[in-house]
């Protein structure tokens, strides 16, 4: 409890403190009232991370679908079915680090993806995939969604073997074919699971860090192009030493998580009334 | 109608389940593709001869003159063994730790009455929404100017000791377990600290397992912190070694795929070997 107190509980107040000073983690934290935030609301590169951060909120739609869709198909019984999950795991286990650098072998400018586009003669100059601005934030959104496949697979599959077998043999003798099966009953039956990915998704997209910087390091990609708000927090708190300013880009993020999880929290409560 | 009646099967269906069954496994096949290829990719590149071309038209995946000479480049010029080390003791004390502090912490969350209990409990509930960076500019002010432990593994280990989902889980786990058996026990008048030792925490070793699988892979690839404590070389773990790595070798793909598949392997291996009690794992905390 301790440990949590100091860790967790203390720097909130610490970070609102220090959202008010201009400190450079060295010398003794300045007070300067409200200058941070006025900075932060005429910063160009903020409301670009903001926007960037919002936009990879597209990749929580695309992982539920696709998780539940490959939750279904593993959930069958068939020969070889557990060294297909342990697979579709590797990326969850294999750590963030190691990911980048694969990725960076096949994306690269000389890399497998060209080479093989330029073999198939689909391409005739290399892509520059990770030097193209405005390929920066579809290539990290792909990257979070292939790391995320197994995990959240994994959630799904849990959530799909908690649902009594009655059900789908009444929805079969009501004449279900199969896909209609799982549309009225394993959609309705995951709801639990939906609200979970859907939380912990949403959230780890809003903060999402480790995916722009290992693929296109410190700087977030060319012409900010990458940027999103904790790559900005990081660079100004430990790059530039700015530990007031980055505060306050903390405390904003803060402010974002909240009302998504307050706006969460109101829905599921509703549907608890409704359904 | 009663309930033995067999359900009506759709007719031919012995060469549609074959049909469909080809179906399945050429999807399942496809999409294990997609998630292994980065990493057989990896794996090619780094048994290349120099001979071997990693850069080609066409790509060309099987090397000519397979070789471990990468690996040994690799291992001589970096502390690979030491990487392996500290990643180890880190996770290690991490788990062992971690869950001491937080099964004895979700214990009275989850069987004792008290005043508060809910409240407190809600408070450390509402910190998941709290990200982590933010708490990490605070953590970075301490172990410089508070715990003064700046580039050491113990920097690593200490924030992490206790972790509010950690306490989440296992409180899910001893809330699961009937109150009889530790009615029973105190009316014998054990303490409380016996119950949660002799009777709870066998009861929930299932779950005690997954957390700590879960608490030792966070650990491992953990890559923010570490990242932000460490700089002496022979003090990294694995995950920010791996990043010097890419730093020394810059041009030499061979090299840092080499390093990739050395972190990698035994990660998998440790998953692979726990996969069973993994996936029951996260059926019972859902």
């Amino acid at each position: 409890m301790l440990i949590i107190g100091v860790f967790v509980i203390y720097p909130i107040f610490a970070v609102v403190y220090y959202s008010f000073t201009s400190y450079d983690i060295v010398t003794p934290p300045v007070w300067v009232g409200l200058d941070n935030y006025a900075k932060l609301l005429n910063d160009q590169t903020f409301w670009q991370a903001l926007l960037h951060s919002f936009t990879y909120l597209l990749v929580v739609p695309i992982l539920i679908v696709l998780c539940i869709a490959l939750a279904i198909l593993v959930n069958r019984k068939v020969p070889g079915i557990n060294a297909f999950r342990a697979i579709y795991y590797i990326p969850v286990i294999s750590g963030s680090v190691a990911i980048g650098i694969a990725w960076r072998l096949i994306l690269d400018t000389n890399g497998l993806l060209n080479s093989l586009l330029l073999a198939m003669k689909i391409i005739n100059e290399p892509v520059q995939w990770l030097a193209e601005p405005n390929y920066t934030l579809p290539i990290a959104m792909l990257l979070t969604t292939w790391m995320g496949l197994g995990y959240y697979m994994m959630i799904f599959l849990a959530g799909l073997q908690n649902i009594p077998k009655e059900r789908y043999d009444a929805a079969q003798i009501d004449g279900c074919n199969s896909f209609q099966k799982h549309w009225y009953v394993s959609v309705p039956g995951l709801r639990p699971q939906m609200s979970f990915v859907l939380i912990i998704s949403s959230l780890a997209a809003i903060e999402v860090f480790n995916e722009v910087f290992i693929l296109f390091g410190p700087s977030g990609g060319l012409l900010n192009s990458g940027v999103t708000i904790v790559l900005y927090l990081w660079q100004q708190a430990f790059r530039l030493q700015h530990a007031g300013y980055a505060s306050a880009l903390a405390i904003a993020l803060l402010i974002i998580t909240m009302g998504f999880s307050i706006l969460n929290m109101r829905r599921i409560e509703r549907e608890e009334v409704v359904g | 109608m009663t309930s033995s009646t067999p359900l009506p099967r759709k007719s031919g269906g012995k060469l549609r389940r074959i049909a469909g069954n080809t179906f399945l496994y050429a999807i399942l096949t496809l999409v294990a593709i997609i998630t292994a290829f980065p990493f057989v990719w990896v794996l090619a590149t780094s048994l290349k001869g120099p001979t071997d071309a990693i850069y080609s038209v066409p790509p060309q995946l099987i090397p000519h003159q397979p070789t471990l000479d990468n690996y040994r480049r690799v291992w001589d010029q970096l502390p690979i063994a030491s990487f392996f080390l500290n990643s180890i003791v880190v996770s290690v004390i991490t788990v062992a730790v971690n869950l001491l502090f937080t099964s004895l912490a979700a214990y009275p969350f989850a069987k004792m009455n008290f005043r508060g209990r809910d409240a407190i409990f809600f408070l450390l509930l509402a910190t998941f929404v709290v990200p982590p960076q933010l708490t990490q500019i605070p953590s970075f002010v301490m172990a410089v100017n508070v715990f003064h432990y700046y580039d050491t593994l113990f920097a690593v280990i200490f924030p992490s000791l206790a972790t509010v989902f950690n306490i989440f889980l296992l409180r899910q786990a001893f809330k699961a377990v009937p109150n009889d058996l530790i009615d029973a026990a105190r009316i014998d008048s054990t303490g409380e600290l016996r119950i949660w030792w002799s009777i709870l925490m066998p009861v929930v070793r299932p779950s005690l397992a997954t957390t700590a699988i879960i608490t030792f892979g966070n650990q491992w690839n953990d890559f923010f912190w570490p990242s932000l404590m460490l700089h002496t070389r022979s003090k990294m773990t694995l995950q920010v070694g791996l990043v010097a790595l890419q730093g020394m070798f810059t041009s030499d793909m061979r090299g840092i795929a080499a390093g990739v598949v050395m972190t990698v392997i035994p990660i998998i291996i440790f998953f692979l070997a726990l996969q069973r009690q993994f996936e029951r794992g996260i059926s019972g905390t859902m």
